[in-house]
């Protein structure tokens, strides 16, 4: 049975369902959008802890590599309502901050509009309440999310859905994260 | 691999793959391409010499050799399965330098026809409405019907009767085709570009000026020391000019428009201007900023002594337009000081530019007397032709004059482009056959005037949305739905029923549409024969950027199912029509054959053809041999070498009789009538149009485009908080859009009404919106005036100045998927 992209968000990851399930990872799930069409290509993988709930502040983003050594990102708890966003709020994500314009290093969070950017490369801005859908700007897909869960006050990475910039395969030409 | 939007992984070109050369199909620009194709079932490895790229994955940031998602698809060449990878050229030297692609050319992979998945309903068979249903028909019966029925119509009514609107720009060997068949064969001057009603000049100010309007190159953009930038966001529609070109010569940005765009913020961010001025007010702000240089001193008085006409030279110009409407800089300057408009404190009241603005503007672009006179390239596009077409185009080439801006490096006054250029006409624009003219000076005919007034018999649509696309279009959709409804309908697909009952349709005052298209569109929904067509890609083809970069973009595969290049529709049909000249073979004979018929303009390729055939070559070899780089028009041959054309006028030499420039008279009154007709009447808002970055012109790609399609799901209208608030409108509403004070083709007040999801952003300003010019399902020509009497000098579209009425009639759902965050958050140094 295809899962869409929304029903894996919100029930799969942001539940822990998948934590723990016995899987054999990494593992590749196939999701679709709400009508059914080919979405996205969700990649599971071994967890890693990248934050604290009770040490999270608004807008103020937590910078880690995952899965693999040099693939940055940026986890943030954006103040407002975030598409398929953990926690009690139901607003911190996580995603890729290497452009997937041409890979320069998105630092820019703007609190005050939920949006990460302008890029200061060639100034595209991602929605980061929005699954970091370009709300301007030059990037051919939207930033790869990090997927998260969380576990007791831990927020842990478990996965990536898209693929992250300068990569050919998101889990594959490079060192794992430990 | 599967054709799945976002993968999380993609295949990298294993060395053997097959490496074609393409360039952009969407915006001016034209950014230069590699086209990787192998069969499904192998890839490339990471290291360097295991890829077709020739470079270790990963990719690092700013290398441009990055395959994303949207640059692979697979598709069906030669009945087998293949990857194809469409990623910025590394090898280019020019244009897009680096890898640098915008977010529509980034995707061009995914316009590639696969069969299934969202560009699965391509057009590839022919048409019949039959009982109001379209059915396959062959392409033998398809083409016996258009060449029957057009033959009809031109023994029994004349060639005025029989009418064609092709695209004017796509490629140049399908303009040949199409315009020898129109203008060479049948002579008809029934025949419109997609954009406008009727063929000519765009900016004809600029022109009677003396001044091409795509003269400038784009390292005129890097070495200008002021860029002053009017009437189009270039980072959203012009991006790689802006990026590459603009951004990185650091030149000082003025930038002019009713919105704060992306560049707006970009300027003000950088120590730049945004000169915000009321929709249609150009002529005034231009004109004023010309009278404060003029009256400070701080004119090119060098330039303007040396190389602009004299009352006696205007006297002996030829053509009626520059008799009637060229000035001396002496006359100029009487006007301009003649009119309190043009003070600065004048046309602070009428624009709304603060005058200290006006002033500094003047100042930044003349260098206000001190030290060396600054570099400036005056850029502009639609929001100055398509709000008032010849005054604002002859106010902003008063400027570009004043400054001696022009043939220069860093110096040019011109268009910065809405599409590529791949125009070449066949033959002379019938002018003599008009209907319409201007004080008894023949213009070219409004074509869609003539076919409201029932004189279209036939009419043949060529690769474009042109009931979306038109002034007071659903006024205009009305009147050929009622055409299209006189006599009978077809019943039957015998091929004789079928012909004589649209024999007889046209017989009685009614009229047949021909569609030739890619996808059904809001068009294609009337027609009564729809030809499916090839496309971008889909065979080998030339044509040339914004500042004349010609280029080969060859082909990757054939057209979907039974769909035919246009030249090959356009010659099947002429031959059986009767007319001699349609036996190519290819698009390589096509283009040589048009290469006299370019010699002298901008675009003369007769000496690359001249070239290729003292080789021995076909001259699309040649033209390859240049790569995306490809060679700038006007070519020459030069001690055995061909040789570009980086800018025109660099011997400072115009085009005019005396071979000088010279100023033109941009008449306010007219303006300021024709905004009292225009403008939004109490209770209306001014409804601005135009594109965006993230999508194309008609969408037939973008809607089929995940990326796209998720930022943009339907249409949008901006609207400023402050308005927003009064109206009770919050973003993610559903709002209408109405007017009942459009004027359609022949001049009645007619209605005209979208609807469109509010986005509420500073980005307009109180009393101003805008929304996307042609979003399928949304008219927003609707609330746009069809009657170009009102511009009875060139006949053009006010497109830029549609009012409406907006109010709230519901939500979308879309408050909580679809962002609406600013589009204008610039950074500064």
């Amino acid at each position: 049975m295809p899962m869409t992209r929304r029903e894996f968000l919100f029930a799969g990851v942001a539940t822990g369902a998948f934590v723990g399930a016995g899987i054999v990872l990494p593992v590749a799930i196939s999701l679709t959008d709400d009508d059914g069409n080919p979405d996205s290509e969700a990649l599971l993988y071994p967890r890693q802890r990248v934050a604290s709930l009770s040490e999270l502040r608004n807008g103020e983003p937590v910078f880690f590599d995952y899965p693999l050594v040099g693939q940055s990102n940026i986890l943030v708890k954006v103040g407002a309502p975030a598409e398929a966003g953990i926690g009690p709020d139901g607003d911190i994500v996580a995603f890729s901050n290497l452009c997937t314009h041409m890979g320069c290093p998105l630092i820019e969070f703007q609190a005050d509009h939920g949006v990460l950017g302008p890029c200061p490369c060639h100034f595209t801005t991602f929605d980061l309440a929005r699954d970091a859908q370009v709300t301007l700007g030059q990037a051919t897909q939207q930033l790869p999310r990090v997927l998260l869960t969380p576990d007791g006050d831990d927020i842990y990475a478990v996965g990536i859905l898209r693929l992250v910039y300068g990569y050919s395969d998101s889990l594959t030409g490079g060192e794992r994260v430990s | 691999m599967t054709n799945a939007a976002q993968s999380a992984s993609v295949p990298l070109p294993p060395p053997d793959a097959t490496n074609k050369q393409i360039c952009c199909e969407y915006c001016p620009v034209g950014c230069g391409y590699r086209v990787y194709s192998w069969p499904v079932g192998t890839q490339g490895g990471n290291a360097a010499d295991e890829n077709a790229l020739g470079v270790e994955y990963p990719a690092s940031a700013l290398s441009g050799r990055w395959i994303s998602e949207n640059m692979h698809t697979v598709v069906d060449i030669d009945g087998r399965d293949h990857n194809v990878v469409i990623i910025p050229d590394a090898d280019i030297q020019a244009v897009n330098i680096g890898g640098e692609h915008s977010i529509r050319g980034g995707a061009l992979a995914k316009k590639l026809y696969t069969g299934s998945g969202p560009t699965a309903d391509r057009l590839r068979t022919p048409y019949l409405r039959v009982r109001g249903d379209l059915v396959p028909i062959s392409w033998e019966m398809a083409s016996d019907l258009v060449a029957d029925l057009g033959r009809h119509v031109i023994d029994n009514y004349g060639e005025l009767a029989w009418g064609m609107k092709v695209y004017s720009y796509q490629f140049f060997q399908n303009t040949f085709a199409a315009t020898k068949l129109a203008f060479a064969s049948v002579g008809t001057p029934n025949y419109s570009p997609h954009h406008a009603p009727a063929e000519g000049d765009d900016t004809p100010g600029l022109s009677d000026a003396g001044i091409d309007a795509f003269g400038a190159a784009y390292e005129d953009f890097s070495e200008a020391d002021v860029l002053f930038i009017a009437g189009s966001d270039p980072y959203e529609t012009k991006t790689i000019a802006f990026t590459k070109w603009m951004v990185e010569g650091g030149a000082d940005i003025i930038f002019v428009d009713p919105r704060r765009t992306y560049t707006a913020s970009h300027a003000l961010a950088n120590g730049g201007m945004h000169l915000q001025l009321k929709p249609g007010t150009d002529t005034a702000l231009y004109s004023a900023i010309v009278r404060e240089i003029i009256d400070n001193g701080w004119e090119d008085r060098d330039f303007i002594d040396r190389y602009t006409a004299s009352r006696a030279e205007l006297d002996a110009e030829g053509g009626w337009r520059r008799q009637l409407f060229g000035r001396t800089f002496d006359e100029l300057r009487e006007y301009l000081f003649s009119r309190d408009e043009f003070t600065p404190d004048g046309a602070a009241a009428i624009t709304g530019v603060p005058a200290d603005q006006i002033r500094e503007a003047a100042r930044r672009l003349s260098g206000g007397g001190a030290g060396e006179r600054p570099k400036v390239a005056v850029a502009f596009e639609k929001g100055v032709y398509w709000s008032h077409n010849y005054e604002n185009t002859a106010a902003v080439a008063n400027l570009g004059v004043v400054l001696g801006s022009t043939g220069r490096p860093g110096r040019s006054v011109g268009r910065m482009g809405g599409h590529q250029r791949g125009g070449q006409s066949a033959a002379g624009y019938p002018k003599d056959k008009s209907p319409h003219d201007y004080l008894g000076n023949k213009v070219e005919m409004d074509t869609e005037r003539w076919l409201v007034e029932g004189n279209t018999r036939f009419r043949w649509v060529v690769g474009q949305n042109w009931l979306g696309a038109m002034g007071a279009t659903q006024a205009l959709r009305e009147a050929t739905e009622q055409l299209l409804s006189v006599g009978p309908q077809v019943t039957s697909t015998d091929p004789d029923i079928a012909f004589d009952q649209l024999k007889a349709r046209i017989d009685a005052g009614g009229m047949v549409l021909v569609h030739q298209e890619t996808y059904h569109n809001e068009s294609t929904a009337l027609a009564d024969i729809i030809l499916p067509a090839g496309a971008w890609g889909e065979d080998d083809y030339v044509r040339n950027n914004a500042e004349r970069r010609m280029r080969l973009y060859q082909k990757i595969m054939d057209p979907p199912g039974d769909a035919k290049p246009d030249w090959q529709i356009f010659a099947m049909v002429a031959k059986k029509m009767g007319y001699d000249g349609f036996d190519w073979e290819d698009t390589n004979e096509i283009f040589e054959e048009a290469a006299p018929r370019s010699a002298g303009s901008r675009k003369d390729w007769l000496a690359l053809v001249e070239f290729a055939q003292a080789e021995g070559r076909r001259t699309h070899d040649v033209l390859l041999d240049f790569g995306t780089t490809g060679i700038q028009t006007p070519i020459k041959l030069e001690d055995g070498q061909l040789v570009g054309t980086p800018r025109l006028h660099a011997d400072l030499t115009f085009k005019s009789d005396s071979g000088k420039a010279n100023f033109v008279f941009a008449d306010w009154d007219e303006v300021a009538k024709r905004n009292d007709i225009l403008g939004p009447a109490d209770g209306e808002m001014w409804v601005l149009n135009g594109r965006v970055n993230e999508l194309w012109n008609n969408l037939s790609d973008f809607t089929r485009r995940k990326i796209a399609d998720d930022r943009w799901p339907m249409n949008w209208l901006e609207i400023h908080p402050d308005d927003a608030a009064a109206m009770g409108i919050e973003s993610g509403d559903l709002v209408s859009i109405e007017s009942d004070n459009v004027l359609d083709q022949v001049g009645r007040t007619v209605t005209g009404s979208f609807t469109a999801v509010a986005y509420v952003s500073d980005i307009v300003p109180p009393g101003v919106t805008f929304t996307y010019f042609m979003f399928p399902g949304s008219p927003a020509n609707s609330v746009v005036s069809g009657d170009t009497t009102l511009q009875p000098i060139n006949l053009r579209y006010n497109f830029k100045l549609g009012k409406g009425r907006v109010r709230k009639i519901g939500t979308t759902g879309l408050a909580e998927t679809m962002s609406f965050a600013p589009r204008n958050l610039a950074l500064g140094p």
